[in-house]
């Protein structure tokens, strides 16, 4: 039916554009808000959830009970829920979609399936069509069939289910986020609004936390913290560690910053009634001998708590540490990486870096002590030889005097790495000029002369001391 | 001065006292603007200096040029916020030059910690980004001795700045702004010097294109670019060439030292200041070649021979001299016996 025939039937219909990728971010929504019950949550097609409540139920005191806080949560919710809860997802998948909040008891799966149609079997429509034209019309029918001449006829997806549903065959249902190997959550009576009593809770939680990562020998490297809101809403809070970490007091400390980084992304709402804190990825714990007075002086550590307080309130790339690359192209030649500790150093250096010793020259070639993100163009108008320095040139609006130059080094750009770029435009010759200032400055010249299509041009790209 | 020797030992006595309370410098007493700046007549300023170098020896980092040095009564002081201006963008290179110097000089003492080095992210851009292998080449300053922090905000680069301000596990703090944001006031400097103070460690605060103004870092440093003097060379300096880096100070602000400039030039080999001689100077202090000549060069110099315990090459030649092998003579004979 058209818009305009439904128009015309109920004038006052109210029409909304179908939007296949909101209903996904919602379904999501609502899978994120049903971690509240178990980690192993996985989206079925784009409209159902399944939740493997394996070993989960008896928190929430038995399997009615869960079953009814579900349906009443979403119904405060404003989503009109069915449920159904059985040992197998297809038995599940079933009693949810044709029975209605109904609870299927180990080994009850024939009997719950046997009247259903052959939709329930969650096969292909033309499947379905097919069996029904020959006169297979209930799940029962297909059950009593059979089975080589089903499997020969229809093919093995329909036999596959159908195992599945009864619990012959063990169907996996896949997580949609990896779980955590350490969890621990508190369930508040009355709903938290402060950010300062999340704090005390993530050290409440951490506490707790401590224990099991002790007993395991393991810290924390990826900490997630997670608040479901009264009304479903959840967020999540995830920070890192440089090196693994196990103090409540600490994690408390990079959570505080984090909060005080995202104060204003985080909305209370009415208040967070579950907070839940997760291990998303440990590791090995080394443990340090103290010395007499108590006190283990650790440089490192340090570094890398006061780096995972930065990274926590400023982002992941807020500390960053050069490391060397081989590269003679000079913007390759350091790429800058987030802070990671580097590791521990028992044995002295044996052979010396390559930075400190070049191997083909005595005196390693000048190199700025800053250089810009992209070479600046620069203009320059005359040079007192076509392959020489500039006389003067034109930066940022400013002119700028020539008076000494040393060079040309000529770099090439690296043919291996762009196979398109032309070898004569793209070779640079740098050269280490001073103004008339005293400033030192590092210019090249992109291109050669003579070469009549492109012209060559000039770039500033770095500062000396 | 109409006060007797004992009175003013009494007044320094007093002030040393108050400095160690207060944990500050004391001031220096203004001299007689007639004196020159003279050993003998400024006994006060040297009974100053050795107060503060008595209480504190290890409070000042020594430049490792006199006359600066004792201009700052010691040095740069360790465990402080220290300023240092540069009076445009474009001499940012100069500033952080200066500043990597100084850090250079402080990882000597203390080999191994890192530096952190804190910017906005509006000076990086304008500015330049710090290039490790040009720290490493000119300061020393290896790339695992390397933090940096990118702020985008100067809040938060004060935040880092405070935090980082605070620890000892860091060899030195860099923070570098541009401007004068306003809330980079009084107090928000008297917090950075404040928690360097307890720390023991300095933070350089580098300001780019900025007016100065009233902070609380104990001394202001106004750095500009000298021109460099050419590349030293066996055969006297090599003329158009770009030798060490150079720089201006200005002493903007310090309660103990006179106003006055120096140019100050960085031995990148050595990792050490030097200050800028004049040419005559220069020559003058290394009369003689350090490296001698080498023999086997395609133009040996005419001095070599005369120092020789041979006959001049203008005498007539001896007979015992005949028979010396001449020197491309020598050098065949030598030649294969080498290759055994």
């Amino acid at each position: 039916m058209g818009i305009a025939d439904a128009r015309a039937m109920h004038p006052s219909i109210e029409i909304v554009e179908a939007d296949p990728e909101a209903d996904r971010r919602l379904l999501e929504g609502l899978a994120d808000w049903c971690d509240r019950y178990t980690p192993l949550v996985a989206l079925d097609g784009a409209d159902g959830l399944f939740l493997d409540v394996t070993g989960c139920t008896h928190l929430f005191g038995g399997e009615r009970a869960m079953l009814d806080d579900i349906l009443s949560r979403f119904f405060h919710q404003g989503f009109d829920v069915r449920a159904g809860l059985a040992a197998t997802p297809g038995a599940a998948w079933a009693a949810a979609r044709f029975c209605g909040d109904r609870i299927v008891v180990s080994g009850e799966e024939e009997a719950l399936l046997a009247p259903l149609p052959l939709a329930a079997l969650r096969i292909e429509p033309s499947t379905r069509t097919s069996l029904e034209s020959v006169g297979l019309r209930t799940a029962g029918a297909v059950m009593a069939a059979p089975r080589a001449p089903l499997a020969r006829r229809f093919g093995a997806l329909l036999l596959l289910r159908l195992d599945q549903a009864l619990g012959r065959l063990d169907e996996a249902v896949s997580p949609r986020l990896p779980v955590a190997p350490l969890s621990v959550e508190r369930h508040l009576a009355e709903p938290v609004t402060l950010t300062e009593d999340i704090e005390r809770l993530v050290g409440m939680l951490a506490a707790t936390l401590k224990t099991d990562l002790e007993r395991r020998g393991e810290g924390a490297r990826t900490l997630a913290l997670l608040l479901f809101r009264v009304d479903g809403a959840v967020s999540r809070i995830a920070i890192g560690t440089s090196r693994p970490m196990r103090e409540p007091m600490l994690i408390q400390k990079l959570f505080h910053e984090r909060l005080a980084a995202i104060e204003q992304d985080i909305d209370a709402g009415y208040g967070f009634d579950l907070v839940r804190l997760s291990v998303l990825a440990a590791a090995t714990f080394d443990m340090q001998q103290a010395d007499l007075a108590g006190e283990v002086t650790d440089d490192g550590a340090d570094i890398a708590l006061f780096a995972d307080r930065v990274r926590a309130r400023l982002g992941e790339g807020a500390v960053l540490r050069p490391v060397a690359v081989e590269s003679h192209l000079p913007e390759r030649a350091v790429a800058t990486i987030p802070f990671t500790e580097a590791p521990r150093r028992t044995t002295p250096p044996k052979k010396p870096d390559r930075l400190q010793a070049p191997p083909q020259t005595i005196f390693p070639p000048e190199r700025p002590i800053r250089l810009f993100r992209s070479p600046e163009p620069i203009d320059v108008p005359a040079t007192e030889m076509p392959e020489g320095p500039p006389l003067n040139f034109r930066w940022r609006r400013a002119l700028y005097r020539v008076t000494r130059a040393e060079g040309p080094e000529r770099i090439a750009a690296e043919w291996w790495r762009e196979a398109a770029s032309d070898p004569i435009t793209s070779t640079r010759d740098y050269f280490r000029i001073e103004d008339a200032d005293g400033r030192r400055y590092w210019l090249y010249r992109q291109g050669l002369y003579g070469n009549t299509q492109v012209p060559p041009r000039w770039f500033m790209h770095g500062v000396f001391a | 001065m109409a006060m007797t020797a004992v009175a003013r030992e009494t007044v320094f006595a007093l002030r040393r006292q108050i400095a160690k309370i207060e944990g500050t410098l004391p001031e220096r007493l203004a001299a007689p603007a007639a004196a020159p700046l003279d050993a003998d007549v400024n006994t006060d300023l040297t009974i100053v200096r050795r107060g503060i170098a008595a209480a504190l020896p290890d409070a000042f980092l020594p430049i490792g040029v006199q006359r600066f040095d004792a201009a700052l009564s010691g040095g740069l002081p360790k465990a402080a916020l220290s300023e240092i201006h540069g009076l445009e963008t474009r001499d940012a290179g100069a500033v952080a030059g200066f500043a990597l110097s100084l850090t250079s000089l402080i990882l000597k003492q203390t080999p191994g910690l890192p530096v952190l080095w804190i910017g906005t992210s509006e000076i990086f851009r304008e500015a330049g980004f710090p290039y490790a292998r040009g720290l490493h080449a000119s300061f020393g300053i290896g790339p695992e001795q390397l933090l940096f922090t990118e702020a985008p905000k100067l809040v938060d680069a004060l935040w880092v700045a405070e935090e980082a301000a605070r620890m000892t596990a860091l060899a030195a703090v860099i923070l570098e702004i541009r401007g004068n944001p306003q809330r980079l006031d009084l107090t928000a400097t008297r917090r950075l010097h404040a928690r360097a103070q307890a720390a023991g460690r300095p933070v350089f605060l580098l300001r780019q294109a900025a007016e100065p103004e009233p902070t609380a870092a104990p001394v202001r440093l106004i750095v500009a670019s000298a021109p460099a003097t050419p590349r030293d060379t066996i055969a006297g300096p090599l003329a158009g060439s770009i030798g060490r880096p150079a720089f201006t100070l200005t002493i903007g602000k310090s309660r103990t030292a006179l106003p006055g400039q120096f140019t100050l030039e960085w031995n990148p080999d050595e990792r050490a200041f030097d200050e800028r001689w004049s040419e005559g100077r220069d020559r003058a202090k290394n009369p003689v070649p350090v490296v001698s000549l080498s023999g086997g060069g395609k133009d040996p110099a005419p001095a070599s021979g005369a120092v020789l315990a041979f006959p001049a090459l203008g005498s007539p030649i001896s007979p015992a001299a005949r028979n010396q092998p001449s020197r491309p003579q020598r050098a065949a004979h030598l030649g294969p016996r080498r290759a055994g």
